[in-house]
């Protein structure tokens, strides 16, 4: 709620403030709501002035409606596909992670989604040689695993050097840190800190309900505040600044036994692409994963691929497996 | 704002208000009891969990609204606000590539003009674009939809922010709703707005073995969270549900359509395929 002060925008002066307060008139809504020709009529200010200070806070607070043709000719020059570096993965995710969306891979505890976050991570910053920020909230990602999955894409060391620098870690272990670190990026983006060389443009919550687990429950309602503002985040965040947005999360069961995501309903609806990572049931000792799609905008649900986790992380080994070994 | 407006309306901004906008009764006959198609001034509700198909029927609706004539389309200007920041365009750009005779980037440019798109971060924000939008609504005489995707994104922030009393935290969305129906009724527009099932209703723990029967429908399964006066404007409710079949890979979405004066309800079905929502007959 922004408060009518002076210097807000032109023509709204402290002495009409103190008018419009006499009259009830606070806030930026309260005067863009209200009947300007009484109010006028009411406080013998200028009608004029009043039309004009109201026409500045709409074109200043309101959100600007953009033309559907105008936005497809920028959506085409803006938008990225990361591939994950996993072709089963990408035609999962038809092609890979989009710019702009929120991705979520859900999975039980050791089910593979944090060496799939680490991996994508390595893929985008090793062959894309884009930058990548890494959250990290459960203290799971390993600085020589991502070295390791480095290294199975490329062999020299300067290479592996500038690669993991491309990686930002940061670990936080709260929710309102979590936020911290989201408002911190979009300063920097706004003020064009990041856009000079390689751009950063993937950003990772490993893993966002084990911040968000601790505040939810009970009958408040700040729990479920603070997930929203964290989800709302996450998206402004990847569609303002084009970024892509993988986020992990848990699994629950149902009463019906059935497996779905953690978090709940209002959470449900804030990725716009879902993935399931399981293991395989009749081969439990094995490498193997399945992953199916759960939600997407552009496949149609219920596809379903076999990945494998091995040395490599996600990505196939050529030739790597007899090199490295295990 | 109306005031100031009117004194400078032109002849065809006057019509525009008056009866100049197009019917929307051929939008989507099959979403609708016969007889109880939207008219000017009503308020369609979506209700649904999520990926229940209903930002897919929304694009379905948009489809129909931009596309020419020729192609079946109805030719008038849709404005579309995204709360939930989850429209995709490519997706929209893929259905009318299948719906067009010829797919050319001209035309479907030229449908795309049709198309505006807001995105609002809070429910201040949608509060005030609405006031701002009043603007477009009667300056543009072939605007005549407006859908919000969705009505309840900033229900637990408003919630959390608005106070002690449940009246002062629906303040925010209770002033959106006032002013939506106005607006709606005096453009004779037609609204449709989804929200989220983001509430189960509570039952006992007990009975829960039936408890994927009640995820199953989801008409059974509303609990009117929004404020009152929305229950008390909308003159449609569209319950969406997605079909769970393990068998077959091709999903089914289920609509059960009330329209709550006259009480008629219908249901019906509908495939999502590359070339958009397709109702089975």
């Amino acid at each position: 709620m922004v408060i009518l002060r002076e210097g807000l925008c032109p023509g709204l002066t402290a002495d009409l403030i103190t008018v419009l307060k006499k009259n009830h008139v606070r806030t930026v809504v309260d005067l863009v709501a209200s009947d300007l020709e009484q109010l006028a009529r009411k406080c013998s200010l200028s009608y004029k002035t009043l039309v004009a200070v109201r026409r500045v806070l709409l074109a200043q607070y309101s959100a600007f409606p953009s033309n559907g043709a105008d936005l497809y000719e920028e959506l085409k020059a803006s938008t990225a596909i990361l591939p994950t570096g996993n072709k089963k993965l990408d035609t999962l995710l038809d092609s890979g992670l989009y710019t702009g969306e929120v991705t979520e891979i859900s999975g039980a505890p050791g089910s593979g989604k944090t060496q799939l976050c680490q991996s994508i991570a390595a893929n985008v910053a090793a062959t894309l040689h884009q930058r990548v920020c890494y959250i990290d909230t459960t203290g799971g990602l390993s600085g020589t695993r991502l070295l390791q999955l480095i290294q199975c894409k490329t062999q020299q060391e300067d290479e592996q050097a500038a690669t993991l620098e491309r990686i930002q870690v940061i670990h936080v272990f709260d929710a309102y840190k979590l936020l911290d670190v989201l408002q911190g990026l979009r300063q920097s983006f706004s003020q064009q800190l990041l856009r000079s060389g390689e751009k950063l443009r993937l950003v990772v919550v490993d893993s966002v309900c084990a911040v968000v687990y601790p505040l939810l429950g009970g009958k408040q309602t700040e729990g479920m505040a603070v997930m929203m503002y964290l989800a709302r985040e996450l998206k402004t965040l990847a569609h303002d600044f084009s970024l892509a947005v993988l986020v992990t999360n848990h699994i629950t069961k149902d009463a019906s036994a059935v497996s779905r995501p953690a978090l709940g309903r209002s959470w449900s609806f804030v990725p716009s692409i879902r993935i399931q990572i399981h293991r395989d049931e009749k081969n439990k000792q094995g490498e193997n994963r399945l992953v199916s799609l759960v939600k997407s905008s552009r496949q149609p649900a219920n596809l379903q691929v076999e990945v494998e986790i091995g040395w490599c992380g996600i990505f196939e080994e050529k030739n790597m497996s007899t090199a490295c070994g295990t | 704002m109306s005031d100031d407006l009117r004194r400078a309306e032109s002849g065809t901004q006057l019509l525009a208000r008056l009866e100049g906008r197009a019917s929307l009764k051929e939008l989507e006959p099959l979403l609708f009891a016969i007889g109880d198609c939207p008219l000017h001034g009503d308020i369609v509700e979506f209700h649904g969990p999520e990926g229940s198909g209903k930002t897919e029927m929304f694009c379905h609706l948009i489809s129909r609204c931009i596309l020419p004539v020729v192609d079946g389309g109805l030719q008038v200007e849709v404005v579309y606000l995204d709360t939930d920041y989850h429209f995709d365009m490519l997706r929209l750009v893929t259905i009318l590539e299948h719906r067009l005779s010829q797919s050319d980037e001209e035309t479907v440019k030229r449908c795309l003009g049709r198309f505006f798109l807001v995105h609002c971060s809070s429910s201040i924000q949608l509060l005030l674009t609405l006031h701002s939008l009043e603007n477009m609504f009667c300056t543009r005489p072939s605007l005549c939809l407006l859908i919000i995707d969705s009505l309840s994104a900033f229900y637990w922030i408003d919630r959390n922010n608005g106070g002690e009393t449940i009246s002062r935290q629906e303040s925010n969305i209770r002033r959106c709703i006032e002013l939506l129906d106005k607006l709606i009724k005096e453009y004779k527009l037609v609204l449709f707005a989804s929200t989220q099932t983001i509430m189960q209703k509570t039952y006992n723990e007990n009975s829960g073995a039936s408890h994927s029967e009640k995820r199953a429908s989801s008409a059974t399964d509303f609990k009117p969270y929004l404020c009152k006066l929305w229950q008390h404007v909308t003159t449609n409710r569209v319950f969406f549900s997605k079909e769970q079949k393990q068998e077959s890979h091709i999903a089914t979405f289920s609509v059960t359509s009330c329209h709550l004066k006259s009480k008629n309800v219908i249901k019906r079905s509908f495939v999502i395929t590359e070339a958009g929502a397709q109702f089975i007959p």
